[in-house]
């Protein structure tokens, strides 16, 4: 499969705190990617980088074989790329659907003005939560009357709405159940069989070992190790993080 | 029913007020003075829709109503000086508009929160217009189709309800039928998921300071035309009035959410009320009072956005 996101030594420094030293990964097309570390890695903040959230200090980001510039999360989006993040960022005075379709409201025309369609945006909400939660019916509701984990819900239906080449995923099923958990694993796989190319962002071994063609450890700020998946247990992968090394455990 | 009194509480007081308005104040439904009360509602509205745009985007504009007499000199000043008065009118709404779009840039770009800046133009904008007219007021000869725009009737319908009804309708659609207005509202309610989502939240927020300044424009129009004369601070009053109208709003239909239609069934109450103190005898003191309690009131049962506005320092 050819390399659909590369990234090359890209550095990035919050004040004196150096969150990333060189991250070079290569994100081929059609996989999941798994990236993995200890908390405070730079794990989230890699991935705010290729969601133009963060700009980094120095390096490259090459997207289907053009280096590219995200000054800002628009650019990325309008580059095929959809990311959850892990504080989920919605709106929670806000309703489910409002929040799913922000900022790529449906719209109709009415008289020759392009007005807001609410009936197919609560319509196709539906159809984005019942493959997470298919509990959630009330499209009109506020989020902040939602669990942790279908708000969870409501941030990966906002990024399947963009119909994005690439997800990307931090920490999706950190306030899950066994069964959400699942669902999202499931979800995972089926954006895999619909070609597009995933970033999954996970502590839990055991999903990553399931779900990922490939992964990549990393360890303060940088990637250590860069791993095949498939034959990996969770408890091959737990020992990867801890040692440090690339060297096969036995 | 919990829901239905947050939804239209304050609506139904209102009406409420009307009918026992109605029944005590003399003179009060004569025709004459529902109008009057009318034209006031047009007024303090179309200035409150501006500084309700801004609160949506989670942006203080404290320079409305000085904005509003800056633009009303101006015009005053060019049509006394013999300029055409379409010209005078355009200059006059496109000074309202720059300084909405000063506080945007000063707000976006320099960073400075919007209770401040706003404050500082609000301050520029009352010195300007003492400046200009040298502290008297512009009146005497205007065109009469200039005035038409303040006095005119249809029937004995003045023009500017009809106008206010229309400008009502346009920002109804707009804030809540269209994609600007969601973008203005989601980055008002949650800045960073709304630049997550795409939105361009700079600009939402320059949009929103500078509907405020539109607005402060626009009213200028209307005032002059009504009153045929421009004078440095003739829309002070405006200020508390139409923060008042717009904090009385977020108790309706969208509780705890600055909204177009609350913001002027918000007018509404607060002209009838100021109109039938003054119908009823009341002392002229007690209308700036119950100004202060509705600002309060409503903002303590309501505005989790103003305090976001407000704090954002
Ligand atoms: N906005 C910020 N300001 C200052 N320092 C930050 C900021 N964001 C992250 N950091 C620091 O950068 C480093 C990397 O943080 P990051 O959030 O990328 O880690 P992570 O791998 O996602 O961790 P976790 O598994 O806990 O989510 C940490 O030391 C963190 O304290
Ligand atoms: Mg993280």
């Amino acid at each position: 499969m050819p390399v659909k996101i590369s990234t090359r030594n890209i550095f990035k420094n919050y004040g004196a705190v150096e969150a990333l030293k060189g991250v070079s990964v290569d994100v081929h097309e059609g996989e999941i990617h798994a990236i993995c570390g200890d908390n405070g890695a730079g794990k989230s903040t890699f991935i705010k980088i290729l969601a133009g959230v963060e700009q980094p200090d120095r390096g490259e980001i090459v997207v289907d074989g053009k280096p590219v510039h995200f000054d800002s999360p628009h650019a990325s989006l309008t580059a095929g790329i959809a990311t959850i993040h892990q504080d989920l960022a919605v709106a929670p005075e806000m309703t489910i659907y409002q929040n799913i379709f922000m900022g790529a409201e449906l719209t109709r025309n009415v008289l020759g003005l392009r007005l807001l369609d609410k009936p197919a945006m609560r319509r196709a909400a539906v159809g984005y939560m019942a493959q997470l939660n298919p509990s959630i019916t009330d499209m009109n509701a506020k989020v902040n009357e939602l669990s942790g984990g279908q708000r969870q819900a409501v941030a990966i239906s906002r990024a399947l709405r963009w119909n994005a080449d690439t997800v990307i995923l931090d920490e999706p099923t950190a306030a899950l159940g066994v069964r959400e958990t699942e669902q999202v694993l499931d979800l995972v796989r089926s954006l895999k069989a619909s070609g597009k190319t995933v970033i999954l962002i996970s502590h839990a071994m055991q999903d990553v070992a399931a779900v990922a063609d490939r992964i990549s450890i990393l360890r303060t700020g940088k990637n250590q190790i860069d791993l095949e998946g498939g034959d990996l247990t969770a408890d091959n992968l737990s020992h990867y993080i801890l040692s440090g090394t690339g060297d096969r455990f036995h | 029913m919990k829901k239905l009194i947050e939804t239209y509480g304050t609506a139904l007081a209102g009406l409420a007020l009307f009918v026992f308005l109605a029944i005590f104040a003399n003179n009060f439904l004569s025709t004459a003075n529902l109008f009057n009360v009318l034209k006031q509602v047009s007024f303090l509205s179309i200035l409150a829709f501006g500084f309700t745009f801004a609160l949506i985007t989670s942006e203080l504009d404290l320079a409305f109503a000085n904005l509003c007499s800056l633009s009303a000199v101006v015009i005053g000043f060019l049509i006394s000086s013999d300029v055409a008065w379409p010209v005078a009118v355009a200059a006059g709404i496109a000074t309202g508009l720059f300084g909405g779009l000063l506080n945007g840039f000063l707000v976006t770009v320099l960073k400075v929160p919007s209770l401040i800046s706003t404050l500082g133009t609000a301050s520029i904008a009352n010195g300007l217009a003492f400046m200009i007219t040298g502290g008297v007021a512009f009146v005497g000869r205007w065109d009469q189709n200039f005035l038409y725009l303040g006095r005119g009737k249809i029937g004995s319908v003045p023009v500017i309800i009809l106008f206010t009804l229309a400008i009502l309708a346009v920002v109804l659609v707009l804030s809540t039928q269209t994609r600007l207005g969601v973008h203005l509202q989601a980055t008002g309610e949650n800045e960073e998921a709304a630049r997550r989502s795409g939105i361009d939240t700079r600009k939402a927020k320059m949009i929103g300071l500078a509907l405020s300044g539109l607005g402060a424009g626009v009213t200028a129009m209307f005032l002059v035309a009504n009153l045929s004369s421009a004078a440095p601070q003739m829309a002070g009053d405006f200020m508390l009035n139409g923060i008042a109208a717009t904090l009385l709003g977020m108790t309706m239909f969208t509780p705890a959410k600055p909204n177009i239609l609350g913001t002027f069934v918000g007018a509404l109450i607060i002209v009838m009320l100021s109109n039938g103190l003054v119908l009823l005898g009341a002392q002229y003191y007690i209308q700036d009072i119950m100004l202060g309690i509705i600002i309060i009131v409503s903002v303590a049962v309501s505005a989790s956005v103003l305090k976001r506005a407000a704090f954002a320092l």
